[in-house]
């Protein structure tokens, strides 16, 4: 099915929903409304840590207009354990009892006009009582601030049956992996490295912000999100509900943009229970505000040794990583397993230690965001890689290369390593820098250096996709996913794969937005698993559709080969044009969990991606301003599906990262987020683009994905941060070791490098 | 209420139009809610992410920050009345040809503030393009590809 | 946003009738005005539209003496295109490329631009440096006040609650050169850290006249006088930059916040001002 002979898969076609996004009719769920419909908004808590002593909701509740004011104990009487989450059910509808986190939900306002729900929700007076909070990881580890006193594991997924977390103590969960002796490693170690690095929390903020409406009647929840996860939502909403998940429907469209935020349930709980409350559908819409109080990205640190003999091999390497989950588990303790197995890096090395910790505070909760912890390892162990090989006087390409980790060599997780083409890709960094080539390093105040860095990530597993492929009498096809198209081109591949197996063209596929009373289970849009695991299933339903279609050729006695027009296919057949060919398919790849003493696994991943990037910065070294002169990003995502739909996604990858290394970050002073804004969160624009931008992949070949293809929506996140922090370096000899990397960091450490630091009065 | 409610007239993409509105209520909430049309939508509601932007005038303006009362006797053009039946404007022609969106919701903001740009400046330089664009925001990252698709435009206009 | 009754008068009188113990709140191009009742900052009972007054206050021209007379109303972007302006102020001209962006200048007048306070803006320090003035109108009549003492401090200004601009005066100066540097710290669009504009005049190597304003650092757009005065009288070369540079440490009060610690801003400052003097000097009159 691969090699050089697709006419489908393999070309770059433009988006199938192109039209409807340049002409504005896309239907983002943001713009749907339903007849007589109420608007939800809500009251938040305006501390980060309290007891609620009472909610008064009389003046809302008198205000014209308001149709009715909502507490969590309201929600409550109708649902007796209103909890929700994918890895801990510790997140209440609305808040009971104690908030959490600046920004909390703690009541709601209906009303048919949101003008009025909205000055309404204003006047609902809360009294709290305040208790000590702590906000910051490592802190969180032994604070007496204790976040959650009781833990509830949600039990919902294989890769987390162990999870229960640590009863008065705010972890959530702790992962552990021993692979060789890392001690003895050290111990005989020619040289020992140490290092701590630092993240900050960013939030996604997709422009279409999380909007979902309910209307739930009848034993009947209808629900309309801009969700990523449509099948968790069924789920989860029916497990609220108590109601079998054919009772539930979740229907999704295109969404604008998720990168992580819209994945398990987000407003769709509270939309839910409003409704079922109200007896009215609901329309729960955030504004960009609200987002940063819904779901961030988990800040965390990350203390870092490493061994390294006498020839320049790194010989063991220990990891502590603590994240920030933030007052709400949400799907932190996969990001501290997942992404805690790979902590260590893309490196061959022999002995191994990781500590990783999913930890509770009272931040604003943190989940996935595009790349799933992994930005924030690759920070860490690129850095550390690098002040490495200065330190021993070794190129920072060369020493990589001793040491990157090659095909049939184990991972750190035990598993060994297939189709997954580290050095090529570091190759591929360097040859478009330029690496062997003089660089001009600059003078007088104004200096130049450049960097590389490579990280690596584990395909979410074991999950599962389904898909349908209808075949009409016509000819022309249907593709029932789950799959969600946010801005990633999902569709269109899988178009693109269901016209290679059919053999018809691509403007006679239809593929359906998800909706769980039509389309069949997907586990959710996340993690870059789209392409291989919904690939699979489409690419299996559509050889079983062509199957059965082979098969009636036969039973109206066509001969083998025939090349028999479709339409003609169904007259034989039914006598007209009529019937429908079916084929579908379930998609599981394999796994082995991970031995939760060593955490070992012979098969924990389907596949690797992998990502690189390579930065020529410049500094002003009188203010300490640097501009990104160029920015390198290649990839090994096997073969592409849509060759220009991946560069894109590398390229707005890497552009998504470059806001996190450079300028977003989100402020809590006396426990209150300062900065929920685009005003005051300051994410990339056309002028922080790189002068130069260059992305791609190399050749390369997944031999167990659809026609050749991985994962490609992450891997352009990987390298982006530490490159830009090596070149840095390179630049003007300080290493920053916390992001976001600002001009006052480096200006800083540059006076601090003189001798004559900057002194705050 | 007398001063909090009242109706105003305009011409909607070429069409003469009157709409109740509360002096309240913002252009895009009118356009939305009175006249269906959602090509223009509220993103950052602060004015730096133009996914809200229609022309009043033939001016690109932040309709989630304009009062819709201001709309009365004005001209405006929305994403919607750009493409001539089905035949699409060689903005939205080069958006699509150059891949320059990805989720989409930035980019009736994008395609007109490149039409207003083309309008006022037939052949802008890269520089010019990125001052007149500097206002809008993608937060898919499709900025290069944007900037192709206005270069792109400017060929096919001339065309 | 909270509900409000919206009055629009026809003239300037009727306007300024509104405002004041009249309870009314003016509204231009209503950026500004907007964003703070969008977030409920702001809640006025009414506001007073000046856009059905706006023709006769949006006049850019030239008066007898050949100084620019801007009116209030004037949106920004017909400032940024007109070739008065260009002629008589250009750094007026290049700092507006960065003002805000393309659909603000299309809709924010002048007047509100001076008028709302806010110290980040970039009109104020470019103005103070030209030493403008300004036309303000009331219920009593006229005055007229430098831009200088317009700013009070952070979103105050001298206007009283039934005062209007109705103009802005620059004077014209054809021996001057005037730079403004604009600097952000964190994305490009950001509201900037600091922002520095010079005038002056040389004679041969030395600095005759100067005007040296800030704004975004400090809470009120203001003047460096300190470095004026080591200025004047002086050879612009680097060693007297390099102090000028250091006489700004001291004089500007500036805090911080999340664009960069106050210690850092004033570094920012000293390096800044000697840039904007050198490019005010080097450049063409800009």
């Amino acid at each position: 099915m691969t090699g050089g002979s697709t006419t489908t898969v393999g070309h770059s076609f433009p988006r199938m929903e192109g039209r409807a996004k340049v002409t504005g009719q896309a239907d983002y769920i943001y713009n749907m409304r339903l007849p007589s419909m109420l608007h939800a908004k809500v009251h938040r808590s305006p501390i980060s840590h309290g007891r609620i002593r009472s909610i008064n909701t009389a003046a809302a509740a008198a205000m014209p207009g308001v149709h009715q004011v909502i507490t969590g104990e309201d929600v409550k009487a109708v649902l007796p354990e209103p909890y929700y989450g994918p890895a801990f059910h510790d997140q209440p509808i609305l808040a009971l009892e104690k908030v959490r986190h600046f920004g909390e939900p703690v009541a709601v306002v209906l009303a048919p006009d949101p003008h009025v729900a909205e000055t309404a929700a204003q006047r609902i007076v809360v009294d709290y009582e305040e208790l000590p909070a702590v906000f910051d990881e490592v802190e969180a580890l032994t604070s007496e601030a204790i976040v959650h006193e009781e833990l509830k594991p949600a039990g919902t997924f294989a890769d987390l049956k162990h999870l229960s977390g640590k009863r008065d103590t705010n972890i959530a969960l702790d992962f552990h992996l021993n692979h060789g002796d890392a001690d003895k490693a050290f111990a005989e170690a020619a040289h020992v490295f140490e290092h701590t690095f630092r993240t900050q929390q960013t939030m996604h903020t997709p422009f279409e912000p999380m909007v979902a409406l309910a209307d739930v009647r009848n034993d009947r929840a209808e629900i309309f999100s801009s969700t990523q996860s449509p099948s968790f939502v069924r789920f989860e909403l029916s497990r609220l509900l108590g109601w079998p998940e054919s009772n539930v429907r979740v229907k999704t469209s295109h969404l604008g943009g998720g990168f992580g935020a819209k994945v398990y349930v987000k407003v769709e709980a509270l939309a839910m229970a409003l409704s079922l409350i109200a007896h009215r559908p609901v329309r729960v819409a955030q504004t960009m505000e609200e987002q940063f109080y819904t779901i961030t990205k988990h800040p965390n640190t990350f203390r870092i040794r490493s061994a390294v003999d006498g020839d320049g091999r790194i010989t063991g390497r220990k990891c502590e990583v603590w994240w920030n989950g933030g007052a709400y588990a949400d799907i932190g303790p996969r990001v501290t397993q997942k992404s805690g197995f790979t902590a260590a890096g893309p490196y061959d090395i022999d002995n191994i230690d990781i500590d990783s910790f999913a930890l509770y505070t009272n931040r604003p909760p943190a989940g996935a965001l595009r790349g799933f912890g992994i930005p924030q390892l690759v920070w860490a162990y690129e850095s550390h890689t690098d002040i490495i090989a200065s330190e021993l006087g070794l190129d920072p390409v060369d020493f990589r290369k001793r040491n990157i980790l090659r095909n049939g060599r184990p991972q750190a997780v035990g598993t060994i390593v297939e189709d997954g083409e580290f050095e090529a890709v570091l190759d591929g960094v360097a040859q478009r820098l330029g690496w062997n080539r003089p660089f001009d390093k600059g003078s007088g105040t104004k200096r130049r250096g450049r960097g590389v860095a490579i990280g690596f990530k584990a395909s979410i597993s074991p999950t599962t996709s389904s898909a349908i492929v209808s075949v009409n009498a016509d000819g022309s096809v249907i593709v029932y996913c789950s799959t969600v198209d946010m801005g990633q081109g999902s569709d269109t591949a899988m178009a693109q794969i269901a016209a290679e197996v059919l053999d018809v063209p691509l403007d006679l596929i239809r593929v359906v937005n998800p909706d769980t009373d039509v389309t069949p289970y997907d586990m959710s849009t996340l993690g870059s698993r789209s392409t291989f695991h919904m690939g699979h299933a489409v690419q299996l339903a559509a050889t079983d559709a062509r199957d059965k279609l082979r098969a009636m050729a036969d039973e109206v006695g066509l001969p083998e080969g025939s090349n028999a027009p479709l339409p003609e296919l169904f007259i034989k057949k039914f006598g007209m044009r009529a019937g429908t060919v079916v084929g579908a398919a379930n998609y599981k790849p394999d796994y082995a969990p991970p031995n939760y003493e060593t955490g070992q696994s012979p098969n924990a991943t389907p596949f690797w991606m992998i990502g690189a990037a390579g930065a020529e910065v410049e500094v002003d070294t009188e203010t300490g301003q640097f501009r990104i002169l160029r920015l390198v990003n290649v990839c090994d995502i096997g073969k592409p599906i849509n060759p220009e739909v991946v560069e894109t996604q590398i390229s707005g990858a890497a552009v998504m990262q470059l806001g996190f290394t450079l300028t977003e970050t989100m402020i809590i002073e006396n426990g209150q987020l300062t900065n929920p804004s685009l005003a005051d969160y300051k994410i990339p624009g056309l002028f922080d683009m790189p002068d130069v931008m260059e992305n791609g992949f190399i050749e390369a070949e997944q031999h167990n994905g659809p026609f050749g293809a991985k994962g490609a929506g992450e891997s352009g996140t990987f390298g982006v941060s530490p490159a830009i922090a090596n070149a840095i370096a390179d630049a003007v000899g300080v290493r920053i070791t916390e992001m976001p990397i600002t001009a006052e960091a480096i200006f800083r450490a540059l006076r601090e490098k003189a001798g004559r630091p900057l002194e705050d009065v | 209420m007398s001063g909090h409610r009242r109706t105003i007239t305009f011409t909607l993409n070429g069409r003469d139009v009157a709409a109740d509105i509360g002096v309240h209520q913002n252009l895009t909430e009118v356009l939305q809610e009175s006249f269906g049309l959602f090509g223009a939508r509220e993103s950052c509601g602060q004015g730096l992410c133009g996914c809200c932007t229609v022309l009043v005038d033939g001016q690109a303006v932040t309709s989630c920050l304009s009062l819709a009362a201001f709309a009365d006797g004005s001209t405006i053009d929305t994403i919607e009345g750009l493409a001539d039946g089905d035949t699409l404007s060689p903005e939205q022609e080069a958006f699509i040809e150059t891949g320059a969106f990805q989720c989409g919701y930035c980019t009736p903001g994008f395609i007109l503030m490149t039409k207003q740009l083309l309008d006022e400046n037939p052949e802008p330089s890269d520089e010019e393009i990125m001052h007149y664009l500097s206002g809008n925001l993608c937060r898919c990252g499709a900025y290069a590809e944007i900037v192709k698709a206005v270069r792109l435009a400017g060929q096919k206009r001339k065309a | 946003m909270h509900f409000f009754e919206l009055a629009e008068p026809a003239s300037l009188q009727e306007a300024i009738g509104l405002l004041g113990d009249s309870g009314g709140r003016p509204v231009a191009g209503g950026t500004a005005v907007m964003l703070m009742m969008k977030t409920g900052v702001f809640q006025p009972e009414r506001l007073v539209s000046l856009r059905k007054i706006e023709s006769q206050y949006s006049q850019i021209r030239l008066d007898s003496e050949g100084n620019l007379r801007l009116g209030a109303m004037t949106p920004l972007r017909r400032i940024e295109r007109s070739a008065d302006v260009a002629a008589v102020a250009p750094v007026v001209t290049a700092a507006m490329r960065r003002l805000s962006n393309v659909r603000v200048r299309n809709v924010a007048t002048l007047g509100g631009h001076l008028a709302h306070g806010d110290p980040h803006l970039d009109l104020p320090p470019v103005l103070i440096a030209l030493n403008a003035s300004l036309v303000v109108a009331s219920p009593s009549g006229e005055r007229t006040m430098p831009v200088e003492d317009l700013f009070r401090g952070y979103l105050e200004t001298a206007l009283a609650p039934d005062e209007l601009i109705a103009e802005v005066i620059v004077p014209a100066n054809p021996d001057q050169r005037a730079a403004y540097l604009k600097h952000t710290t964190r994305s490009a669009e950001d509201w900037p850290a600091l922002g520095i504009a010079v005038a002056l005049t040389l004679n041969g190597g030395t600095v005759e006249t100067a005007r040296v304003a800030i704004g975004a650092a400090t809470d009120t757009p203001r003047r460096l006088t300190s470095v004026e005065t080591m200025l004047i009288g002086n050879p612009h070369n680097d060693a007297v930059l390099q102090t000028t540079g250091d006489a700004t440490a001291g004089e500007a009060e500036v805090h911080s916040d999340a664009r960069g610690s106050a210690a850092y801003k004033r570094e920012l400052i000293r390096v800044f001002t000697a840039r904007a003097i050198r490019q005010a000097v080097e450049g063409d009159r800009a």
